[in-house]
């Protein structure tokens, strides 16, 4: 229980919007889990990934693939083509859907999420240069209007670094982007009903996009480090030209 | 991820289609199965349950069947009423010494290589585990990956697949590379190995199998041989002193980021599977050498440089027993080890990771390549073809797949498969699948996103 008590002391640390209080909601379970699985982490908490990431600018990312395009929703309700949102600055991207409560899915990605943001605005010269892109892959639920209440203070206008939510008017909609980006989901179905339960189940990935709508980095719940994605952004942000210092 | 605009096959309907439409209130999933095994890469979804089918990449032979390589799936579901029977065999036309195969990171498709045409065979095996489809041939590796030759280790990555190269196309010896693909089979890059001086070790530029390590940021690779010796008669080249001269006697640890060498160590005699303890906490892994019938154990030092350590023989070395495939349990206290001329599988004690035993041996067939084990290590799985030109002759050719039960004191059989008599050709690779993916999660994914999220959550709290 302390390390549940350590995690709620953190997240009052951070801003409250809509997220957040679905987190509050979330992270029992979470706490739960991990209370069950890892005895020793309520005062310890292993740090799964060890090593220290390579310096931003002395490494080349891969040219993966082309980011897929499609047509979304942004928390107004107005219709755009995802490429707007893929293009144009180093964007991070990820599916996610808010009643969410796999501690190692979504509720994991927003972390990561807000912590690139509030770290990116720090930075002056990074400003209107990185986006970050969640994207609902439960179009039946998640309209815009609930999106619009799951993004809180982050989605807000004029802020150095630009957090996107959008969601799509349909699953025919939906399936060309997550198969484009090779996003599984899968859903939770009762056994005993064989009726959907509501949650689905995925394996988090992350996408890394440079300006020119390519993905370069892909990062998974087994491979996602806050200082490496950081890293990464500045890489990209060096291939453009940009000066830090 | 395969579509008809760009000269792609066109699946039925992925998985997640149906998943997605099932919302809208359609038919139910299968039930479901959980599931693993422990040579996967660490970013695909594994079984860690009972594996439903067993999936042999086999090599044609001429006058058996259709003289081609295919795919054959095994029912080894034993609640199946064609439990330990050749369900369906796919002829990819031709004979290309069809090799190794790796399942992407979301375990939808099984890729397959041939170490004579550079060919890649990608087959969909999600819509209907039970019969593989194949939806691409790749045939441009050599062209796009600057002359790289025999793709053979096929290791998953988000998004994409590192294919180890064993030679290259101007004078088809080892000097190699690995070569990177996307998971729609498009060419991304290639890494050459290592061919200069690095911490006192000159690399040979050698290359055979990797396996990644995510919590450490690095990957192994090892070393084999080039296309002039894996395509040559066994017989005929342990008998010519230069070809026995022209084997990899390195292996290297990289910075899986940047895909930079780390190190280069020296680890004579054909370093083969490479292998990571999977166990929660270690960073250890472990590869055996062909020729000098050597265990190698890598690991950090109190300064945090990795080292190779020499822990054991396998057999009599003079006797070159062959040790070629490796199977780790998933909790790194126990090593498969087979050795091909005496075709016996031997279990070593892992316990002490620098001091490990041989406890059991069993004689599989006249010849043993590939073994495979169920996550929780009680079914082992064996096939018997190491290369067209390096199996047995005569009766000492025996093709088979055979299953055996393990309860930690003892194999016992638990069905034979003769791909002879099935008309197939030569049992070589082997991976599991199972119907329903929807629960399988990377190796330690649940465990390793809470103790990330704690992670993150110290981090956002101290920055």
């Amino acid at each position: 229980m302390n390390f549940l008590r350590a995690v709620f002391a953190r997240l009052e640390r951070l801003p409250r919007g809509g997220v957040f209080s679905l987190l509050l909601v979330m992270l029992p379970s979470a706490g739960t889990v991990l209370a069950a699985d890892s005895p020793g982490a309520a005062t310890a908490s292993p740090a799964v990934l060890e090593f220290v990431p390579p310096v931003a600018g002395t490494y080349e990312l891969q040219r993966i693939m082309a980011a897929t395009d499609g047509r979304v929703l942004d928390i107004n309700g107005n219709t755009h083509d995802l490429s707007e949102f893929t293009g144009g600055k180093v964007t991070l991207l990820s599916f996610i859907y808010s009643s969410c409560a796999d501690a190692s899915g979504c509720p994991y990605a927003y972390v990561v999420f807000h912590q690139m943001q509030t770290r990116l605005e720090r930075n002056p010269r990074l400003a209107g240069r990185v986006r970050l892109v969640s994207l609902s892959f439960d179009p039946k639920r998640d309209t815009p209007e609930v999106l619009a209440l799951y993004a809180g203070d982050n989605a807000k206008a004029g802020r150095p670094v630009e957090w996107k939510f959008l969601t799509t008017g349909s699953v025919r909609e939906l399936l060309p982007i997550l198969n484009g980006f090779g996003q599984d989901v899968f859903l939770d179905m009762d056994p005993a009903t064989g009726k959907h339960r509501g949650t689905y189940s995925h394996v988090l990935k992350i996408f890394l996009i440079d300006r020119a709508r390519t993905v370069r980095e892909i990062y998974t719940t087994a491979y996602l480090m806050p200082d490496m994605v950081y890293n990464d952004i500045l890489t990209l942000l060096l291939e453009e030209g940009l000066k830090l210092e | 991820m395969f579509n008809s605009k760009s000269g792609f096959l066109l699946p039925k309907i992925r998985t997640v289609a149906l998943s997605v439409v099932m919302a809208l209130g359609a038919t139910a999933l299968p039930a479901t199965t959980q599931a693993d095994e422990t040579s996967c890469s660490p970013f695909t979804p594994l079984i860690m349950g009972q594996e439903e089918f067993v999936y042999v990449w086999t090599l044609g032979v001429e006058g058996v069947g259709d003289g081609s390589d295919k795919l054959v799936t095994v029912d080894v579901n034993p609640k199946s009423k064609t439990f330990g029977k050749v369900i369906a065999s796919l002829s990819v036309g031709g004979r290309n010494e069809a090799h190794h195969v790796g399942l992407s990171d979301d375990r939808r498709y099984l890729w397959g290589g041939g170490l004579d045409t550079s060919h890649i065979f990608i087959f969909d095996v999600h819509t209907d585990p039970a019969k593989p489809k194949l939806v691409k041939v790749v045939k441009d590796f050599v062209e796009k990956s600057g002359g790289i030759v025999g793709p053979h280790t096929f290791y998953a990555t988000p998004g994409r697949m590192i294919i180890t190269g064993l030679s290259n196309n101007k004078d088809h010896g080892g000097v190699t590379a690995h070569v990177v693909y996307n998971n729609k089979g498009e060419f991304v890059n290639t890494v050459h190995i290592p061919t200069t001086e690095m911490n006192g070790v000159k690399g040979d530029g050698y290359n055979y199998d990797v396996a990644i390590n995510p919590k450490k940021n690095v990957m192994l690779s090892t070393s084999f041989t080039g296309w002039n010796n894996y395509m040559m008669d066994l017989g005929k080249m342990v008998k010519d002193p230069e070809a026995m001269k022209r084997f990899g006697n390195t292996s290297v640890m990289w910075d899986y980021k940047t895909m930079k060498p780390i190190k280069v160590f020296s680890t004579p005699g054909a370093p083969l599977e490479a292998r990571w303890s999977w166990n929660k906490g270690d960073n250890w892994a472990v590869t055996t050498t062909a020729l000098t019938s050597n265990i190698w154990v890598y690991a950090q030092d109190m300064q945090g440089d990795w080292q190779a350590h020499n822990v054991g023989t396998i057999g009599n070395p003079a006797d070159i027993p062959l040790p070629v495939d490796i199977s780790i349990t998933n909790d790194g206290k126990g090593l498969w080890i087979n050795t091909f001329m005496d075709g016996t599988s031997r279990f070593w004690d892992f316990s002490d990771r620098m001091h490990p035993k041989e406890l059991y041996k069993k004689k599989i067939g006249s010849q043993v390549n590939m073994v495979s084990q169920s996550y929780d290590g009680k079914r082992v799985y064996y096939t018997s073809s190491l290369l067209g030109n390096w199996d047995k002759k005569g009766a000492d050719d025996e093709q088979y797949l055979k299953m055996f039960y393990w309860d930690g004191k003892e194999l016992k059989e638990g069905f034979s498969l003769d791909f002879y008599k099935e008309k197939l050709g030569r049992a070589h690779h082997m991976k599991f699948q199972v119907r329903d993916m929807s629960k399988l999660k990377p190796l330690h994914a649940a465990n390793t996103g809470l103790d990330s999220l704690s992670l993150v959550m110290r981090e956002t709290a101290d920055k």
